[in-house]
């Protein structure tokens, strides 16, 4: 099962489109969509099926968007078996290959306007670990703003501050530390001056989907970074990635 | 007796029936082979229409495997799959950048594909089974603008590390009938004008069809297609025929995989 969400900025503007379709099968499904967030170290549920714009599509406009909500598409049998202390697998529309993804777009009012295709699969969900994500891979240094957002889901319904850190892989050292939240969209603006070969983004206790964000005269770059295990398509990806990310938290630590 | 079926079920013409009757139907494989392996992705480029490409690529052998003195390969293509030149690069920083405009492409203005390859001549770190794969980056410029990025998408190309076999490919699979649908998750309603790049993963010929149009993508050949439709179906015989989508509003553009 798939979740989505989109990004709350004081510069940044998103939209989300959510598809009542399978990528390999155009049957139209009847299903609603739900958002929830935590509050009171509960999940509270709501129904926002009214944001249906036609048979095909949920469409989540920036003033429906909260950097604390994640969205969902579930029948009635959610009601029993939602649980308010714990995010589960509801369903199984969105288990496709390929995956089941929403258009997450960025804009700023006036300007230009990038997106990509996105999700939150469940399996990361219920996991804690560590992001690992060359900043100069995406992050531009010609652009007037870089900033990295941070989207992180935990299955249970707190708002706990971790730290994020921008780390030099060649001095071992840590170059600057953020707090940010889980279950919440975070943004960190990136210094110029860390966009170098050597200088990667990494979390310590949680999970998180990294997605960088450029801007230069209203033309807008939108992009995540690949988790480093998809580099390597044989069976010493465990290791390899175990051994990188054990270098870094070492930095950390 | 468990392990010959095994075998044959993921031969090449087990996946070949799978496919073509959808049962169970297989997109890309990955053969372990005797040798480390690099894949590589296939690459769009543009230098048509006021574009240039950014290429964004990282030193995985030093990064995950420590090995010092590798180089890479950038082996270009037109459209029409023919090479235009190869680039060897060495000395190689953790992540490094490459311009693409007409200049560098003997002042070509068009689009297609390129392939890297990590080689060292040292790969005693790597086991036989040992298989990499650097997805990297791609910056669109339109008309010098801020760079638009996304990320590599689709397995195309592999060799042996040590650089003493041949490029091989068909990691994407096929099918002997146009029965593989893949419904595009965008609602194409707000965009003056919508381009998909198609590139053929496979060494055979591809058919597919969109908007009741058909269209036929020689083996690792590159071809857009301009849409207006606000729903797009791609059916194929392609197991992976994923285009790279660039929309356009105004004086704005927006690329990203579908």
């Amino acid at each position: 099962m798939n979740y989505f969400f989109g990004i709350k900025h004081d510069i940044l503007k998103s939209e989300i489109q959510i598809p009542l379709f399978q990528n390999r099968i155009l049957k139209l499904s009847n299903l609603k969509l739900f958002k929830c967030y935590p509050e009171n170290e509960k999940w509270v549920l709501k129904n926002i099926s009214n944001t249906k714009i036609n048979e095909y599509f949920y469409f989540l406009k920036n003033e429906n968007i909260s950097n604390k909500e994640i969205y969902f598409l579930a029948d009635d049998e959610i009601y029993k078996k939602f649980d308010e202390t714990k995010l589960d697998n509801f369903n199984s529309f969105t288990d496709t290959k390929p995956e089941f993804r929403s258009n997450l777009k960025i804009y700023i009012n006036d300007g230009g306007f990038s997106s990509y295709q996105s999700e939150y699969p469940y399996s990361m969900i219920k996991k804690r670990g560590t992001i690992l994500s060359s900043v100069s891979s995406l992050a531009n240094s010609d652009a007037e703003k870089n900033y990295i957002i941070i989207k992180n889901i935990f299955e249970k319904p707190i708002e706990e501050i971790f730290k994020a850190y921008l780390v030099n892989f060649k001095t071992k050292k840590i170059e600057e530390s953020f707090e940010i939240k889980t279950n919440n969209t975070n943004c960190i603006e990136i210094n110029k001056k860390l966009i170098k070969p050597e200088i990667f983004l990494t979390t310590k206790e949680y999970l998180g989907i990294p997605i960088y964000v450029s801007l230069k005269n209203n033309f807008l770059s939108f992009e995540h970074t690949h988790p480093p295990h998809e580099y390597i398509l044989s069976r010493d990806k465990f290791i390899k990635v175990s051994e990188i990310k054990k270098e870094i938290n070492e930095i950390i630590d | 007796m468990k392990s010959l079926i095994k075998n044959l079920l993921k031969s090449e013409i087990s996946i070949l029936i799978r496919n073509s009757l959808n049962i169970k139907p297989i997109s890309i494989k990955t053969n372990q082979e005797n040798y480390p392996t690099t894949v590589s992705d296939a690459f769009l480029w543009r230098t048509d229409k006021g574009y240039k490409t950014k290429f964004k690529y990282s030193d995985i052998l030093n990064f995950f495997y420590k090995i010092k003195n590798s180089w890479v390969e950038l082996h270009f293509y037109n459209k029409n799959n023919q090479l235009l030149k190869i680039e060897k690069i060495e000395s190689l920083n953790l992540s490094n950048e490459l311009e693409i405009t007409s200049e560098y492409l003997n002042d070509i203005k068009d689009y297609g594909v390129f392939y890297i390859y990590h080689f060292s001549e040292n790969d005693k770190d790597l086991n036989n089974g040992s298989i990499i794969s650097n997805r990297c980056y791609l910056g669109f410029s339109y008309n010098n603008n801020l760079h638009s990025f996304i990320h590599g998408n689709i397995l195309v190309k592999f060799t042996s590390v040590n650089s003493k076999q041949k490029i091989s490919t068909d990691i994407v699979k096929t099918s002997l009938f146009n029965n593989q649908i893949y419904t595009i998750q965008k609602y194409f309603n707000d965009f003056d004008n919508n381009e998909l790049f198609f590139v053929n993963p496979t060494s055979k010929i591809i058919e597919f069809s969109l908007e009741n149009k058909k269209f036929r993508l020689n083996p690792h050949c590159t071809m857009v297609v301009e849409t207006q439709n606000s729903i797009i179906s791609i059916k194929s015989n392609c197991l992976f025929i994923r285009p790279t989508i660039f929309s356009y509003k105004g004086k704005y553009m927006d690329v990203h995989h579908s």
